[in-house]
């Protein structure tokens, strides 16, 4: 373990940002503390600085009051955390005025830097456009589940992967999109290839699966400074994946503090104050 | 000494693997710190005759103690029995592998009792995984389902001597269904930790270890599918004592490779 201890060291002399986690209700639709406090003692064992946190909801239909719900108990977390965590807001996008105001709310008075999207539609929906265009002037990102599913398809019916990204990509090139976790969205061989000549497009390596030499290639194809750190509830698998990968020591710490994201952090920390 | 109780060396034909060739293999393993490796024929796993498969690995590992060879057999096809001997009798390997969602068999099929009671009969342990590609990424023309755990408690309840590895499933589910058949039975089970997590958002590793046992826990790493450093992130943030990092990391799986597994019984 002594060597090992060694090669883990990364953790501890670089900043560490993770930039796919989240926070959870409990059976009583609050705010889950004992996993919340959990995730935060993970982050401090693991030479995490920060946690990038969002609260969705993993169903087809989302109502306003729902993702408000979201956002409200998220920025609870946060206040608990405010040194530990920041946030992505919610929202379903098929409600347009209220996706709309909700982000504003989110972004402007709740200090929260992004937009956190899941699988209600595909990102290259024609309902998506108000949504990016919002982003775009707001300048915050947009982090949106993904998967290229080869077996069940139908349990995402509308999930996104990699040519869904191009193609909203191609209409706004002045977006900041992540397609998440290029390490739990199914054939990222595939997601990598149609995103790979798109610079606005980063991908988070979030996600369990450890497929050897997935890192190499994705760094490869896109370049360090398009890879984000992060989790997603797999921490020992993307620990591991940094640790194992056959990169330089430079591109394994520009993942871990992507420069090109660093100034969203410090825009949340001013407005949450 | 650390011993990885789940690697494969061959061909896989969905995709291009790094470390499949012994040596490539015995190269990355000095990387990680990992001595030997307990490896079965992936070339076998697809191909229609196994023992092409066998042969080429008893051919890549021969003269090497870094690798413990196990036979992949398919007892849907003919001339199984005597394959299996064979390869333990003549190639030298040490245990057996199965795969019945590749093989195509249905877990009813007498032939599958004779296998695993055969293996129990000559005191060597069967290797069985849920899986070796996560569902979601997997070829559309590779198998489309994993074996569960139903499956795999149905696979141990067919011979009750047999010693079992159960791997890359869900462990801590399977360790927690088995309990109450582990204790009745001769044969002894084993579980790896390479699809459980170990931080709090799924403390199933802790919980693996609290239904089975530390004694009954394997270091496996999936290779040459994964990373192995992701299995070793797991142990170096377990908390677990020398002499049990020491069972899980090699003692269990070298008492069981021991040789007197048909002693024990």
């Amino acid at each position: 373990m002594d060597a090992f201890a060694e090669k883990m060291r990364i953790f501890r002399d670089h900043k560490v940002v993770n930039w796919h986690e989240h926070v959870w209700f409990n059976d009583k639709n609050e705010l889950d503390e004992g996993l919340l406090d959990g995730l935060v003692r993970d982050a401090e064992e693991t030479g995490t600085d920060m946690l990038v946190c969002s609260l969705p909801i993993l169903a087809q239909t989302v109502t306003p009051e729902e993702f408000r719900h979201c956002n409200d108990t998220l920025a609870q977390a946060l206040r608990k955390y405010p040194n530990k965590l920041r946030g992505f807001a919610f929202v379903n996008p098929g409600y347009r005025r209220e996706m709309e105001h909700e982000i504003r709310r989110c972004i402007e008075d709740l200090g929260m830097i992004g937009v956190k999207l899941y699988y209600q539609y595909r990102i290259d929906d024609p309902v998506m456009r108000d949504l990016i265009e919002l982003c775009i002037r707001l300048d915050v990102p947009i982090l949106m589940h993904a998967s290229k599913l080869n077996y069940h398809p139908e349990e995402q019916p509308f999930v996104s992967n990699g040519p869904h990204f191009a193609a909203a990509a191609r209409e706004y090139p002045e977006a900041v999109l992540v397609m998440a976790h290029i390490s739990g969205g199914g054939d990222w061989e595939w997601s990598l290839k149609a995103i790979a000549d798109y610079p606005n497009i980063y991908t988070d390596m979030s996600g369990s699966v450890c497929d050897d030499g997935l890192m190499e290639k994705t760094v490869r194809m896109l370049g360090a400074q398009r890879v984000l750190f992060g989790t997603d509830g797999s921490y020992s698998a993307c620990l591991g994946k940094i640790i194992g990968a056959d990169l330089t020591e430079e591109e394994k710490i520009t993942i871990l503090n992507n420069p090109n994201f660093e100034r969203y952090l410090s825009r949340g920390k001013e407005e949450s104050k | 000494m650390i011993i990885d109780g789940v690697a494969y060396l061959g061909n896989w034909p969905f995709r291009k693997l790094r470390y499949n060739t012994a040596a490539a293999m015995a190269e990355r393993m000095d990387r990680c710190g990992i001595d030997r490796a307990v490896v079965s024929s992936l070339s076998a796993v697809l191909y229609k005759d196994v023992m092409n498969g066998n042969f080429e690995l008893a051919e890549s590992v021969a003269g090497s103690e870094r690798f413990i060879p196990l036979a992949v057999i398919n007892p849907a096809y003919p001339h199984w029995r005597e394959d299996f001997l064979f390869c333990l009798e003549k190639l030298g390997m040490k245990g057996l592998e199965i795969f019945p969602g590749y093989h195509g068999y249905d877990l009813t099929l007498p032939a599958l009792r004779e296998l695993l009671e055969l293996a129990a009969e000559k005191g060597v342990p069967v290797r069985v995984p849920g899986r070796l590609v996560d569902i979601r990424g997997r070829h559309w023309l590779d198998t489309p389902e994993n074996l569960g755990a139903a499956e795999i408690e149905q696979i141990v309840r067919l011979s009750p001597r047999t010693d079992f590895l159960i791997c890359s499933c869900n462990t801590a589910a399977a360790a927690k269904r088995l309990a109450a058949p582990a204790e009745s039975r001769p044969g002894q089970l084993f579980y790896d930790f390479s699809r459980l997590e170990r931080f709090s958002f799924s403390p199933a590793f802790q919980s693996l270890l609290e239904t089975a046992g530390t004694d009954r826990v394997f270091f496996g790493t999936c290779a040459p599918f994964q990373y192995p450093e992701v299995q070793q992130v797991k142990l170096f943030y377990s908390g677990l004592r020398a002499e049990e990092l020491g069972a899980i990391t090699a003692g269990n799986l070298s008492s069981l490779f021991s040789g007197d597994g048909a002693a024990r019984r």
